[in-house]
């Protein structure tokens, strides 16, 4: 399996974290992993509706005090 | 593919800026966005520096609005529309609005991507979410 890509969004303002998840989404295929750290409060209901949107998967929500971090499959491309 | 026209009619930074945010979130979620830029609109789409324009009784806020958007890292509607361009994107000028402002071609920013009609923007914009803004 290829290593999980991380998507540093921190301390970007909405919607520039979904904009990078969809920057990088360009370049994948099925099966990729991504992670979204973002700072962003509104990011996960966000990466959420992106998700749906485009027919890809949530996996994991988790929350720091530093970052929330999002792991995402591409299931779709 | 789901669609969502804005008729971007207002000149103030605070509309434009909603205007950046959902051209931008919407082009990111794979969504077709299309602007149609019309009357005060068109001051902020013609060639030049982008001014801070706020309606009347908003305008005192003006320096706390730009503070929070720098704290906040917030991109410039003009940043958020170009975003949503490098998504596909697309900016229409109003071609009556144009004549009446006397705006020409030329005269429009290059994110302008043509001048339209109102029929060519309803017909594209056609069974898709509609805003006036």
């Amino acid at each position: 399996m290829d290593a999980v890509k991380i998507i540093d969004s921190r301390g970007s303002a909405c919607p520039g974290p979904i904009t990078d998840l969809a920057k990088a989404y360009r370049n994948s295929k099925v099966g990729d992993i991504m992670e979204l750290w973002a700072t962003d409060k509104g990011v996960k209901a966000d990466a959420q509706a992106w998700a749906t949107k485009t027919g890809n998967e949530i996996l994991e929500v988790k929350e720091d005090p530093e970052k929330i971090s999002i792991k995402i499959k591409i299931n779709k491309r | 593919m789901s669609k969502l026209s804005i008729v971007v009619f207002s000149g103030t930074t605070d509309k434009l800026l909603s205007v950046g945010v959902l051209s931008q979130a919407a082009a990111a979620m794979g969504t077709e966005v299309r602007l149609f830029v019309t009357f005060w609109g068109l001051l902020g789409f013609t060639k030049g520096e982008k001014k801070m324009i706020l309606p009347k009784e908003f305008e005192s806020m003006g320096p706390a609005l730009m503070e929070g958007m720098k704290r906040e890292k917030v991109s410039s509607w003009y940043d958020m529309v170009k975003e949503a361009k490098e998504f596909g994107a697309k900016v229409y000028a109003c071609s009556m609005a144009c004549g009446v402002m006397n705006i020409k071609k030329e005269d429009l920013d290059p994110i302008v991507d043509d001048m339209v009609g109102a029929a060519t923007f309803l017909q594209e914009a056609e069974d898709g979410q509609m805003l006036f803004i």
